[in-house]
């Protein structure tokens, strides 16, 4: 049975990308952009959650994009009004404003002994969390342009569940649940990146703007999993051959926009507005553990949608997937377990 | 050289586009060594740092596509195709020059390439590009106006109600943010109530897009998208370039804001030149040797520059009622 009992040193990282869905996709689809004020009431509603769950410090990725400056307003607002909130503190560190910030604040809360990751971005953020930390449990919230990693859900729930973890009301074994990812290796692990959800290999071969619209330029597609509902290059496995998040495999797609070699043609939502059609080859499971090579003399590997690693004739580029690869918190069970044991039937003050 | 070019433009394109770059850091560095010499009358503030944007951006225009420039604006006159020795005479204040050497670094211009200005007040040159891009408009020529502000100019009420004047005549505007991060010596957190400039785009009912403004090949393409968008119709947007400059707000500026070794820290590993040339090198399109035969001939286009401009005469007296009023 779960404690009812609150861990009293608990503490929940906040990494917030301050410019996610700020790409190229805002002009050629009219994706969504979330404004900085938006995602400051996120965080807000995170604190407010988190307090009420008895988790009283929370770590925060600092930045220069405009969430730290507007939040510290806000906290400062909402500390005359005499609110309860855990104390926030921002790791000691420059902001660089590139993906190296999320990198290092990945890093620092892991190293500060945080319980738990909440993770404001899309794909491409929740990557770079998982990239340099793979033992600390994620609750993505969608943030991004392509969301297909995080889930949609109204950010007090996911803390919510997130502060249940924390406090240990819920143990690992309720809470967590195991993900897959994509291990991509160029000339043995002269260069290694990962991927959470599709690895793409493209004809064209320099990063410019980083987001991928144009399908005529793809070669083949490695996913972790393929949800129908999904928008971005997992949509086409999505509505090809659906795998689920938990299922042991992964799928590898060939893509062909040749007649000779395509065998379907199919219609996939490749970005939020922008249904485009792709020509499908084959497809074929992808069991874990077995390196599929890239067939493709020269291009580029795009991890979760953006344009990443460029190769050329002569590079050997493998794509691998791994299985219970990183925990997340699974939000889901976590209530439903809360509510069948009664959790929430306590106030949830702390001592 | 065997290897297949990569890139979005062709061998010619790259090497005029890595030329261009090249001349705006070189005048740059040029005038911040004669300025500190006391050459140059009046105030100078240098673009160097910046030059991916300027030219990733105006490698979509052509002379028919207006620009509106700030005080920080050699640049953008540069990659706008405005002739160097006329811009070097100006800055020293010579006859010759593109205002015949009245009007100094700011108020650089030669509308026959579509500089309608450098500026010299902040955030004045978006009214102006909602003018060109209402003229576009109305003549159907399928050309652009493209404004250029910075950061701090970015909180003037004259771009904020051009914002929104673009917007509701869906003008074909586009509105760059040049993001040093500082406003003169202001920081953003202190002087800016919502740091992200693109969010203010979404106010008005445009998209807005941010990009790594060091990088030539982000520039570039996320421009073509919007410069494209902006020629079929599509209305006014935001680019909100993110970048740095490498010396002070104006030549003497002492920079005290800045963080020990920031600039330093910039040079070394956010400098568009390097980075440019690192990417066509190590895709191998141009050689090293190819470059550096640029970076010589520039050299020695600036020298000349230069020396024109102190062989130069000054304005006289009656220079002063000349270029007054104009004839349309």
């Amino acid at each position: 049975m779960p404690t009812t009992a609150p861990r009293p040193d608990a503490c929940v990282g906040i990494i917030a990308n301050p410019i996610s869905a700020r790409d190229i996709r805002r002009i050629i689809a009219n994706a969504s952009n979330l404004q900085i004020a938006e995602r400051v009431n996120i965080v807000m509603r995170l604190l407010t959650t988190l307090h009420a769950l008895g988790v009283e410090r929370v770590l925060m990725m600092p930045d220069k994009a405009g969430l730290r400056a507007m939040l510290t307003r806000n906290l400062s607002r909402e500390h005359q009004r005499r609110h309860g909130l855990p104390a926030l503190e921002f790791l000691d560190m420059d902001a660089a404003s590139t993906v190296e910030d999320t990198f290092r604040a990945a890093r620092m809360m892991r190293e500060a002994g945080v319980s738990a990751l909440i993770v404001l971005g899309g794909d491409g953020t929740h990557r770079a969390v998982v990239r340099e930390c793979r033992d600390i449990p994620i609750a993505g919230l969608s943030t991004g342009t392509n969301n297909a990693f995080p889930e949609m859900r109204e950010p007090t729930i996911a803390a919510l569940a997130v502060g249940l973890y924390a406090t240990g009301r819920l143990s690992a074994e309720q809470a967590l649940a195991p993900n897959k990812l994509l291990e991509i290796s160029i000339n043995n692990g002269e260069r290694r990146d990962i991927a959470l959800v599709d690895a793409v290999i493209s004809r064209e071969r320099y990063i410019g703007a980083r987001a991928v619209w144009k399908t005529d330029h793809l070669s083949a597609a490695y996913l972790t999993f393929a949800d129908p509902q999904a928008i971005g290059l997992s949509a086409i496995g999505g509505l090809l051959q659906p795998v689920g998040r938990r299922d042991p495999h992964g799928l590898a797609i060939a893509l062909s926009d040749e007649p000779a070699t395509r065998r379907v043609r199919l219609q996939a939502p490749i970005a939020p507005g922008l249904v485009s059609e792709v020509g499908i080859a084959g497809w074929e499971a992808m069991p874990a553990g077995q390196a599929f090579s890239v067939e493709l003399d020269a291009g580029i590997v795009a991890l979760d949608g953006e344009r990443e690693l460029p190769f050329e004739a002569g590079d050997r580029v493998q794509v691998t997937l791994r299985d219970n690869a990183f925990p997340t918190v699974d939000v889901a069970r976590c209530m439903h377990i809360a509510a069948g044991a009664g959790l929430f039937h306590h106030p949830f003050r702390h001592a | 050289m065997a290897a297949t070019n990569p890139f979005p433009l062709g061998k010619d394109a790259l090497l005029n586009c890595y030329r261009t770059m090249r001349t705006i850091r070189e005048f740059e560095e040029r005038l911040h060594v004669d300025f500190g010499r006391g050459d140059i009358p009046g105030f100078v503030h240098l673009y160097a740092g910046e030059e991916a944007t300027a030219v990733g951006i105006m490698s979509h225009l052509g002379d028919g596509d207006r620009i509106a420039s700030t005080h920080r604006g050699h640049g953008h006159c540069i990659a706008k195709g405005v002739d160097v020795i006329a811009m070097m005479k100006e800055i020293y204040g010579k006859k010759g020059g593109c205002g015949n050497g009245k009007g100094g670094s700011m108020h650089i211009a030669d509308l026959s390439k579509g500089m309608m200005g450098a500026n010299g007040i902040l955030g004045a040159g978006a009214p102006l590009v909602c003018g060109a891009a209402l003229a576009a408009k109305y003549r159907k020529s399928g050309d652009v106006a493209i404004c250029f502000v910075g950061d701090g100019a970015s909180n003037q009420g004259t771009f904020l109600e051009s914002l929104n004047l673009a917007a509701v005549w869906n003008l074909p505007a586009l509105f760059v943010i040049e993001n040093n991060g500082y406003a003169e010596s202001t920081s953003r957190d202190y002087g800016t109530a919502v740091d992200s400039y693109v969010d203010r785009a979404s106010g008005f009912g445009m998209p807005g897009v941010t990009v790594d403004g060091t990088d030539f090949f982000a520039v570039y393409e996320a421009a073509g998208e919007i410069i494209k968008r902006a020629r079929e119709g599509g209305g006014p947007s935001m680019l909100e370039c993110k970048m740095v400059r490498f010396f002070g707000h104006f030549e003497g500026d002492a920079q005290t804001y800045r963080a020990a070794g920031e600039n330093e820290a910039n040079r070394a590993h956010k400098d568009c030149l390097k980075l440019f040339a690192a990417q066509v090198t190590g895709a191998g399109v141009i050689s090293a040797s190819e470059l550096k035969s640029i970076d010589d001939q520039v050299l020695g286009l600036i020298e000349d520059a230069v020396t024109q401009a102190k062989a130069a005469p000054l304005p006289t007296a009656a220079d002063l009622l000349t270029d007054v009023y104009v004839s349309y």
